[in-house]
């Protein structure tokens, strides 16, 4: 019969069906993001065409001011985009109700770039097109760097909200609000120090937020040995046997896993699942309550550096950074019913570095620019300091210990190194 | 030992939920000779209804009935409206007819239950040690719920007279139209038929991948892989296909590089394609068999 001629053809059609699938689903769910988040744009004035007319003449100081972001709001990534979209919405919102900048309307125009580099890339493209003074995002790594040399070239100020250095490092247009990772490693070193232990076993992300973090550990300890053995798994996977049984058999003093919820909270399921009673550390990307749903139970006693926001019950009165946190929790909560995650915090510090920024210069991109280079903040991931040589402005002090006690993230009891 | 025992059981349970996937696969394409597209999704609607169901107050176990039952009708209804009326067209207007269908079920997913991943409970709480191995009850869930609907189907195709007239279907259509079946009943048959094995899949699994609108595309993938493995025409193939896939994604990641756990998949398949298009487990050559 002929079925037998044409199945291969179609079972070849089908994989290119597939491959196509994949492409386009993303872009439908890129549609349906946009019509069910509830206004991307979300001061409505998506009607008025940007600007006056093409803007050839150096930026007038008139009209609405243009804010864009591009964060991960579906996807892997959707723990950490979901909360920055909220707080941006909330932010612009409490912003134009007090009048604006200089009584200038902020119009914030948010893109889903589905926790994908080349969206992102695409995203930021079609954002610049529509004459935006600044740049926020993107959510994690990956899609940062996917940004990073475009709005170089476009020569126009980009706060990324995410924590690898790679985003920051040498660029004379990009600045990021996450904690670096090497301030991570520092912190989690501390803590190792203060425990006595001296080896460590590493199941990493495998996107750009992981890749080269064994490096940095050697680095920063100066001890070439100190990782026994790197596991590695993919954002979205959901089996961490494997990993967690290398992990197991390493016998690492210690042991840290670099990813954000959910898999770094199924990775935390395993780990305790397979039995193992070492320590376990975490990085800075779980700080999102959506990483203790998942987990659950297996998360207590786990240890990791995070911003002060995600204990901002616990914070000494006299921490200059206590007011602005408490006042921020308290507005979300009201509007959105639940506490802010870290994420949420790095967005408030992007948005707030922008409209500062243009508050005290205008919108011309290279004054933004030469602004944020010196700019400084009592935000909600530490106290910034910008210089032109530290596009993150945060040192260590920014991070404390963090636990997760009954079911809650909590203040470590031991906090060396502070 | 041990590490080689405890990956295989992790395999086992991952390999059955894409053997399940894949069944909806050779279920369809066997009698219809259409590649669903959509046969992931059905796994990720079902862990959505069970999810909600459950949180509404039902108990989990009507919960995950409810779920399958509903996705069966769904699937049925995809067949009735979207699928019959292009009956005779060629397989790309199929492929993109139920690509159509996927896009559709995600982003109503997206719509109504948003971007973040949720997950039914452990049906079974704790952790088993067998002999050093540590095994979630989870894992023996999805094994057993495979067994009992490949089983089920198994006995429906062989023993029953509606089962019969839809092998028949599937083997020579023309003579079994020549006696009366009707190949548009055998074709909403197949559809409700990959439905059940697909909600199961996805409901099952749940607690293990977590359920988010996106997660049809990988079960889907996975379970087309495996359902190659027989050619897309055998359901034991499907089965063995899916349990052999998971197994070496764990080898893989266990004993090479975790990096390239998710290219096995992909690796596989291009070998499965170019060298034996009929299937590892199929004949080449043979005539399609359920």
């Amino acid at each position: 019969m002929t079925t037998l001629l044409r199945r291969p053809l179609v079972v070849l059609l089908l994989a290119l069906a597939l491959v196509a699938a994949g492409c386009a689903e993303a872009e439908d769910g890129g549609d349906a993001a946009a019509g069910g988040g509830g206004g991307e744009t979300a001061s409505d004035a998506a009607s008025a065409p940007a600007g006056d007319t093409v803007s050839e003449a150096p930026a007038t100081e008139e009209g609405p001011i243009r804010i864009g972001a591009v964060l991960d709001i579906t996807g892997p990534g959707a723990n950490l985009g979901g909360p920055e979209r909220d707080t941006l919405e909330l932010l612009v919102e409490q912003l134009n109700a007090e009048g604006g900048i200089d009584g200038r309307e902020v119009e914030l125009d948010i893109r889903d770039n589905q926790s994908r580099e080349d969206e992102a890339a695409t995203q930021l493209t079609s954002l610049l097109q529509e004459d935006v003074d600044i740049i926020l995002g993107a959510s994690r790594t990956g899609p940062s760097l996917a940004m990073r040399p475009i709005a170089e070239q476009a020569e126009i100020p980009m706060i990324s909200l995410s924590a690898n250095l790679s985003i920051i490092e040498g660029s004379e247009w990009v600045f990021k609000t996450a904690q670096n990772d090497s301030v991570v490693v520092q912190r989690l070193l501390e803590w190792m120090e203060a425990q006595g232990h001296e080896t460590l076993g590493l199941a990493r992300d495998a996107s750009a937020f992981g890749e080269g973090v064994a490096d940095i550990f050697r680095e920063v300890s100066g001890n070439p040995d100190i990782v026994l053995v790197e596991e590695r798994f993919a954002t979205d996977a959901t089996d961490f046997t494997a990993q967690m049984i290398n992990l197991r058999d390493a016998g690492a003093d210690v042991n840290v896993i670099w990813g954000i919820p959910p898999a770094a909270a199924t990775a935390t399921q395993a780990y305790r699942q397979l039995g193992i009673e070492t320590p376990l550390l975490h990085s800075h990307g779980i700080g999102n309550p959506a990483f203790l749903e998942v987990a659950g139970d297996a998360a207590e006693g786990i240890v990791f550096p995070i911003g002060r926001l995600l204990v901002a019950d616990e914070l000494d009165p006299a921490d200059p950074q206590t007011e602005v946190i408490q006042e921020f929790v308290t507005a979300y909560e009201e509007r959105y019913g639940a506490r802010p995650s870290t994420f949420a915090g790095h967005a408030w510090d992007g948005f707030t570095l922008a409209v500062q920024a243009i508050d005290e210069v205008g919108t011309d991109p290279a004054a933004i620019r030469d602004y944020l280079e010196t700019a400084e903040l009592v935000g909600m991931s530490g106290v910034f300091r910008m210089t032109p040589e530290d596009h993150s402005g945060l040192g260590p002090d920014a991070l404390v210990f963090a636990t997760v006690r009954d079911g809650q993230f909590a203040l470590a009891d031991e906090q060396p190194g502070s | 030992m041990i590490d080689l025992l405890q990956l295989v059981v992790a395999g086992l349970s991952t390999g059955a939920a894409y053997g399940l996937v894949g069944v909806g696969f050779v279920a369809i394409h066997s009698v219809t000779g259409i590649i669903n597209l959509a046969q992931g999704e059905f796994a990720m609607v079902a862990g959505f209804v069970a999810i909600a169901l459950l949180g509404a107050g039902f108990p989990l176990a009507a919960a995950a009935v409810a779920a399958v039952v509903t996705v069966a009708v769904l699937a049925g209804v995809i067949e009735r409206v979207a699928v019959a009326p292009a009956a005779g067209s060629s397989a790309v207007v199929y492929i993109m007819l139920t690509l159509g269908v996927s896009t559709t079920l995600k982003a109503t997913a997206l719509l109504v239950a948003g971007p973040q991943p949720r997950a039914l409970p452990a049906f079974t709480p704790g952790v088993l040690d067998l002999g050093g191995v540590q095994v979630r009850p989870q894992d023996l869930w999805i094994l057993v719920a495979t067994v009992i609907a490949a089983a089920a189907l198994y006995v429906f195709l062989e023993r029953t007279t509606t089962g019969r007239a839809f092998r028949a279907c599937a083997e020579q259509p023309v003579a079994a139209r020549l006696v009366g079946i009707s190949p548009s009943r055998m074709s909403t048959l197949s559809w409700v038929l990959a439905g059940i094995v697909g909600a199961v899949a996805g409901v099952v699994s749940s607690p293990v991948f977590q359920t988010d609108w996106n997660i049809g595309l990988f079960l889907g993938l996975k379970g087309f892989v495996a359902a190659s493995m027989g050619g897309l025409a055998s359901i034991p193939a499907a089965i063995l296909g899916g349990l052999l896939l998971g197994v070496v994604e764990r080898l893989v990641a266990g004993y090479i590089s975790s990096g390239l756990q998710d290219a096995v998949a992909f690796f596989l398949l291009i070998i499965l394609l170019v060298a034996r298009p009929s299937g590892v487990f199929g004949r080449t050559g043979a005539v399609a068999r359920v």
